[in-house]
Order: C-alpha cells, then sequence, then structure tokens
C-alpha cells in the first residue's frame, strides 16, 4: 500500500518553545489514521504544516510524494466550528459551493457542474435536504457534515480533520465519524483527523498516532490505547487514588 | 419632487450618492461578514487627519486622505496579523492619535475650518461636476475589485483557514480589501462624512441581514436600502434644509428598523 503523508523528523516551535521535537510518521492509502494526544502536543499545529499554512523549523513533509508548497493533489479540510456574525444568511449550498474554488477553471465563476458536484456532495452526507437553509441555523453535527460535503465538492484524495467534532454530544460525534468512515471505504479517502476523542477516534480508525511533542506511539488502536505511553501523555490519574477516593 | 431634480448641483449629488451607496453597499457585506465595522470608523477618522496633512502640504485634500487612509489601514492590518497586539486595540491606538493629528494641525490652518466640517459631516450638495467623475471612478474601482474577488473574499470571512488551505491568498487580500475599504471610505466624505461614513459601512448589510435567507438576496437588500437612503437622504435634506449626511444615515436607520419589523412579521 503507498504511502500518502510522509512527515520526517519535523521540528517547530512557537516563541522559542518547541511544540514538535522531530516528529516522524507515516500515513497509508485509504487508511483511517488518528492523530492523538493531550492539548498542546502539537496537533494542529502539524496539520497545519500538512496544510501548508506553516513551516517547520526543520525537517520534511511529503504529501503525495511532492513537498507540501508543491502538491498538486487537493486537499480537504474541516476544522472545529466556523464561526460566523450571528444569523448570517450564507445557505448551506453557498457554504459546500465554496469547496468548489481550488477546481473554478477562467474566468472562476462557479459553472453547473460546479454547483452540480456540490449538490452531489451534500447528498452524500444527508444534507441535500437542507440546502436552502441558513448555514448558522443548523445544529453544530449538521453544520460538520455541511463543512465535510464542502471538503468534498473539492474532489480531495486526503481529508485532515482537525477536532470535528468538539463541542458535539456524543451521538453527533458518532454518527460524524461515522460518516467519515463511510467515506473513507466507499471513495477511498485517505483520513488524518487529530481528536481528543479517544474512545470515538478509536473505534473508528484503522491506527492511532499518539503525539505528545514527538511521536510516543503509534499503531492499531488497542495497541496504543494499552501503551503506557498513553497514560504517561494524557497524565492519568492511578486507579488507587480514585479508589481512595482522594480526588487529587 | 420635480422641483428637486430641476437644479444641478442636486442631479450631482444624486449621482454621485447612488455610485458611492452603491459601492459602500457592496463593501458593507464584507465588513458585516468578517467583522470590520470598528476598522471602518477607525480608517474614517484617520481620514480626517489625511485632509489636513493635505491642507499643510498643499496637496489636495482627497489625495492625502487617500493615501493616508491606506497607510493607516495597513499599518493596522499588519500590527493585527503579528498577533502581538489585537486588532481592536491596534485601531484604538490609530484612530484618536490620527483624528489628533487632524485637529492639531487644522488649529494651524484657521481658514479652512470650514471645509473641515464638509468633510466631518458631509456636504454633497456642494460636489462639483469634476467629482463627480473623480468618485465615479474610485467607485468603479472598488466595485470591480469586489466583484472580481468576490469568491475569495467571502471564502476568506467564512473560513479563513480553510481558504487559506484551499488556495486562497489571504494576506494581499486582506490587504487589498483594507485599501479598498480606505478609499471607499474617504470618496465617501464628501457622501455622508467622516463621522458617519462608517454607519453607512454596515448599516445597508444589517438591513439586508435582518430580512435576507442568502448571501445573493442580502447583497440586493443592502444596494437597494442604500440606493433609497441616499434618493431619501437628499430629498429629506433639500425639503427640511439637513446635513445631508445626517438625513442619509438617519433614513438608512429607519429601514434596518423596518427591516427588523419585517423580518419579525415574515419569522425569519
Amino acid at each position: 500500500m503507498s504511502v500518502v503523508v510522509r512527515v520526517r523528523d519535523v521540528w517547530f516551535s512557537y516563541e522559542r518553545e518547541h511544540v514538535l521535537r522531530g516528529v516522524g510518521f507515516e500515513v497509508a492509502q485509504g487508511s483511517f489514521t488518528a492523530l492523538i494526544g493531550p492539548n498542546g502536543a502539537g496537533k494542529s499545529t502539524l496539520l497545519r504544516i500538512l496544510l501548508g499554512l506553516l513551516s517547520p523549523e526543520r525537517g520534511r513533509v511529503e504529501v503525495f510524494d511532492a513537498d507540501v508548497g508543491g502538491r498538486a493533489r487537493p486537499i480537504g479540510y474541516v476544522a472545529q466550528r466556523v464561526r460566523l456574525p450571528a444569523g448570517f444568511p450564507i445557505s448551506v449550498a453557498e457554504v459546500a459551493l465554496l469547496g468548489r474554488y481550488g477546481r473554478l477553471a477562467p474566468p472562476r465563476r462557479p459553472r453547473a457542474a460546479d454547483r452540480a458536484r456540490a449538490a452531489a456532495a451534500l447528498e452524500r452526507v444527508g444534507m441535500a435536504e437542507h440546502a436552502g437553509r441558513r448555514f448558522s441555523a443548523l445544529s453544530g453535527g449538521q453544520q460538520q457534515r455541511v463543512l465535510i460535503a464542502r471538503a468534498l465538492a473539492g474532489d480531495p484524495d486526503l481529508l485532515l480533520l482537525d477536532e470535528p467534532t468538539a463541542g458535539l454530544d456524543p451521538a453527533a460525534r458518532a454518527r460524524f465519524y461515522t460518516l467519515v468512515c463511510d467515506l473513507q471505504r466507499d471513495e477511498g479517502l485517505t483520513v488524518l483527523c487529530a481528536s481528543h476523542d479517544l474512545e470515538v477516534v478509536s473505534a473508528h480508525a484503522d491506527r492511532l498516532v499518539l503525539l505528545d511533542g514527538d511521536v510516543r506511539a503509534a499503531g492499531p488502536p488497542q495497541e496504543v490505547l494499552d501503551s503506557p505511553a498513553l497514560a504517561e501523555a494524557y497524565a492519568f490519574p492511578e486507579p488507587h487514588d480514585h479508589e481512595a477516593g482522594n480526588p487529587s | 419632487m420635480s422641483d428637486f431634480l430641476d437644479y444641478g448641483f442636486v442631479q450631482r449629488a444624486v449621482v454621485t450618492g447612488a455610485l458611492i451607496g452603491l459601492s459602500c453597499a457592496v463593501l458593507a457585506f464584507f465588513v458585516v461578514l468578517r467583522r470590520m465595522a470598528f476598522i471602518g470608523v477607525g480608517i474614517s477618522h484617520a481620514a480626517v487627519g489625511g485632509v489636513a496633512l493635505g491642507v499643510v502640504l498643499g496637496v489636495p485634500p482627497v489625495v492625502s486622505a487617500a493615501a493616508f487612509s491606506v497607510a493607516v489601514a495597513w499599518v493596522i492590518g499588519w500590527i493585527a496579523q503579528r498577533g502581538r497586539i489585537s486588532e481592536d486595540t491596534a485601531i484604538g491606538v490609530f484612530f484618536p492619535t490620527a483624528m489628533a493629528l487632524g485637529i492639531a494641525l487644522i488649529s494651524l490652518s484657521p481658514t479652512y475650518r470650514q471645509d473641515l466640517m464638509g468633510y466631518l459631516f458631509g456636504n454633497i450638495l456642494s460636489v462639483r461636476p469634476s467629482d463627480v467623475w473623480i468618485l465615479a471612478g474610485l467607485s468603479a474601482a472598488s466595485l470591480g475589485v469586489l466583484s472580481w474577488f468576490f469568491k475569495e473574499f467571502l471564502y476568506l470571512g467564512v473560513d479563513e483557514e480553510a481558504a487559506r488551505a484551499a488556495g486562497v491568498p489571504a494576506d494581499p487580500l486582506r490587504y487589498l480589501l483594507l485599501t479598498v475599504l480606505a478609499v471607499t471610505i474617504v470618496a465617501s466624505m464628501k457622501l455622508v462624512g467622516a463621522v458617519l461614513v462608517s454607519a453607512f459601512l454596515v448599516i445597508p448589510a444589517a438591513t439586508g441581514q435582518a430580512i435576507a435567507g442568502s448571501t445573493r438576496a442580502m447583497l440586493g437588500v443592502a444596494i437597494a436600502s442604500a440606493l433609497a437612503a441616499v434618493g431619501g437622504g437628499l430629498w429629506l435634506s433639500w425639503l427640511w434644509d439637513l446635513p445631508s449626511g445626517a438625513s442619509i444615515v438617519l433614513v438608512s436607520a429607519a429601514l434596518f428598523f423596518a427591516a427588523l419589523g419585517a423580518a419579525r412579521i415574515l419569522g425569519r
């Protein structure tokens, strides 16, 4: 199976504080890899480097065998919730159509084919019936499905998700990841998702990468969940603390 | 009404006002989407400093105001982009500083104070035929830029990070939008004045937002309400001898409240 994302010895710091220290891992084509780790572990920073929004101080990042700046194949990106001005009347269909931006031919006006592709993406995520509604009127879970549709409208081969279910209730989170798994299987998408939802992502991902400045563990979900590195990274309390009723 | 339109200066005011109202309404759409209302206030007051600078340097005030406003807009944008000081703090520093500079410079040129009132509060009825062509050119340029980059500005306003990831050149476009904002503000000073122009850059879009169900409808309502405010405001200004800027903004505000009422009735 070919490799879609190759990260080698990547270093990055904010104001002289190293956030990433020699990070290296690979993402196989067609896989669902979850990037897990505590707050400040560098998950979002790493995704921003993969998107070309940040440049690493050292190391190399390749997506589809090309340096990030020179990538030719589109990447779909969904982050935490979009914060529009209250009541801004952009419709669900308009949000999905934004995903065609990178695909517009001169004179860069959306054509019928672009609108059809955006409509098909909405259909795929089960939001077609809401196409005419205001985006801001949807629930958080519905909004995230529309953002997935926006990403799909760009016909990506790789989907990057950055804490996409933050603020959603457990049922909406489970529905969201079930959709992502369906897309991975049916569309052949490669998925790399940064998330705090250990339980939910480990139930859906093929592989976990535990990040805490550097890669502490990587492998099948159960293997990473059982590793001592996980408890160390998240600073889980020892079981006897709870048993003794000690809140600290 | 026919008497009102018989006068040449009124005809020029209506044409100029319509052009500026159109570009302000389209720009207001992005001002609301990108939460730039306060930066509009900052730039409009900085423009007064630019007018004063022109007086002292012997440069046409519109030219000096445009150059000064664009410079202030870029500096505010640059400081905000670096992230060490927030955008509203940067505006809070530059807004009174540029205004104070204007007041200080104008105090050195007492004969100019009457004209300054025109820039502060607007006097579109004093627009000369040559002004119409200059303002028409500026409005056309603003509309051209906003129209050509509409999708990019929309994407950046909705989700800047995703837009950057999709290849939208966010930083150049940010400075381009700030430039258009500054130029439109300077062009609008004759119409509504520096004190009130920021309201004209928000209220039409807010009217559209209150009642419209899509961005296209919001833009349409914003343009229609801006043009209605210019026409109605100028007529009231002529009828009751009111300052043109104040009457235009008051009509614009009345349309906003009417839209809010209509939205409530329609259940939007």
